[in-house]
């Protein structure tokens, strides 16, 4: 059977786009993070710390975990002049990181073995809260703006394995932290964290 | 459409008659250049809203690479994986246009490629300016055509080079699913299009560069050689029914078909036009000057007459 050009160009479109207005009728689009397929602005879930994301505000952050602004500005060393409407990613620096905030929020969510004991329990002093943040952060041997590589061999990569992948030697200082060694390279330590992270992943745990 | 009727009313094999006045331009060849025109126009306004708007915009402005399909294959396998979650740079939309793009070639062939991709649109556009400036500067156009016909002697080559998409297809697919990031991006002329705003010198930047540069002498090199969507859109479009028949009968083997092909197919020589290459842009259909000798057929795939 033959078609007529002019007849394919509009069956071209048709198809298309009849897919495209297919999946929207349907609710199956997003073309931002921020919103749902519905078009509702996407917020953190209280039960999972992991859905916080940079772009997020610290307005967000407070409502959803019933925290504080003051809290926060004091476990992390924030400047006081900082409001609620500041993005996450903004305050990024050496004290904070969106990470740091998750696993700061998931040690001051009651475990749920500690759930139906309606015993009390004692939070922790602020001067407590950072050792703990360590502690975590080594435990789960998460890639950060704040792991140096001295963390990423102390969890067990090799030398050679972050020379391959930063793609340039490791410095003598391991105390170094990476983001800070990467920044003058024009490598982007949003990239280069994912990849040691799945460098990380793969090392089973001792 | 009238024009139409008397392209194909008129006798098997005969010259076409010569369309004048708004005729000429009721033709499929602009139809595809207004489409075309239209999807560049629209990630135009993208980008241009984006760069105003900037990244910490809020929910109004997206990103225009939510808008690229190529980034629906790249995220593919960590969206089923991990029950629903994207990887960095993509969204929900890119998921659904790879899909609009790999239904429409497997019903149409890699038509996404020839009528809608505006990369491939951009670098048509540098073409027919190259071909403008030979038409109007001789040395130009001597020099160029020296160029093609000493590089003549390398058809076995051009026609290996061709298989690099696929290897492209395979690294950047399976890079992201191992990584969870995408490892094309850097490299993708596409992604520095989109971000030509941030003024960034990337890889991709310089890959771009060469693409239009080399669109000057070649039409659409990116779309021949590296294209890893159009590699995805090939291999679909095998299955697809469409294709171009060439009848023997009314061809008079003027070469025609094959110069205008923008991916520099042996059009004039084939009997059907199944080529994975082929981008259905149908534009040898509308240089042919005979009736019937070029028509675009709907078939069983492996069973076409």
């Amino acid at each position: 059977m033959r078609i007529r050009p002019i007849i394919y160009g509009f069956l071209v479109l048709t198809v298309f786009l009849g897919v495209i207005y297919g999946f929207q009728a349907a609710g199956i689009w997003s073309v931002s993070g921020k919103v749902s397929s519905t078009g509702r602005d996407i917020q953190p879930m209280d039960s999972d710390t992991s859905s916080i994301k940079g772009w997020m505000t610290l307005g967000q952050i407070t409502s959803t975990y019933n925290v504080s602004l003051e809290e926060i500005i004091q476990t992390f060393n924030l400047p006081p002049d900082t409001t609620l409407d500041t993005e996450l990613r903004s305050l990024e620096s050496d004290t904070f990181s969106v990470n740091d905030l998750r696993l700061w929020l998931q040690s001051r969510t009651p475990s749920e073995e500690s759930v139906p004991t309606p015993t009390p329990t004692i939070a922790p002093t602020p001067t407590e809260l950072p050792e703990s943040i360590d502690e975590q952060i080594e435990e789960e041997r998460k890639v950060s703006g704040v792991t140096t590589f001295q963390d990423l061999l102390d969890w067990g990569l090799t030398p050679e394995t972050i020379e391959t992948v930063i793609a340039t030697a490791i410095p003598e200082d391991t105390s170094l932290q990476i983001r800070d060694y990467l920044s003058g390279t024009g490598v982007r330590f949003s990239e280069i964290k994912l990849k040691l992270q799945a460098e990380l992943d793969k090392i089973p745990d001792s | 459409m009238s024009n139409l009727t008397a392209h194909t009313a008129g006798r098997q094999g005969s010259v076409k008659p010569r369309l004048r006045g708004v005729r000429r331009l009721l033709t499929h060849q602009t139809l595809r250049r207004f489409i075309q025109g239209y999807f560049a126009l629209f990630i135009l306004v993208l980008i241009v809203r984006h760069a105003f708007a900037g990244e910490g915009n809020g929910a109004g402005v997206p990103s225009p690479e939510a808008y690229c399909p190529f980034g629906g294959l790249e995220m593919l396998y960590r969206y089923i994986v991990s029950g629903g979650r994207t990887i960095p740079h993509t969204h929900l939309s890119n998921l659904v246009l790879l899909i609009a793009v790999l239904v429409t070639g497997f019903l149409l062939r890699s038509a996404f490629c020839g009528w809608i991709c505006p990369l491939g649109f951009i670098q048509e556009m540098v073409n027919s300016l190259s071909r403008f400036l030979q038409k109007h500067f001789i040395p130009l156009r001597k020099a160029i055509r020296k160029l093609k016909e000493q590089s003549s002697s390398l058809s076995e080559l051009d026609k290996a080079l061709r298989y690099i998409k696929y290897f492209v297809l395979v690294w950047a697919v399976a890079g992201a699913a191992y990584y969870g990031i995408m490892i094309f991006r850097n490299y993708d002329p596409w992604a520095a299009l989109l971000n030509i705003y941030e003024f960034s010198f990337s890889q991709g930047t310089f890959i771009l560069i060469i693409t239009l540069v080399a669109a000057f002498f070649v039409d659409r090199p990116w779309c021949r050689y590296i294209c890893p969507l159009g590699a995805a859109s090939c291999i679909v479009g095998k299955f697809s029914p469409v294709y171009l028949k060439r009848e023997e009968s009314s061809c008079t083997s003027c070469k025609v078909c094959t110069k205008a092909c923008p991916m520099g197919l042996e059009v004039h020589t084939a009997e059907k036009i199944t080529s994975a290459d082929c981008i259905s842009c149908l534009e040898c259909v509308g240089a042919c000057p005979r009736n019937g000798a070029l028509e675009v057929k709907i078939g069983i795939p492996g069973k076409w007459e």
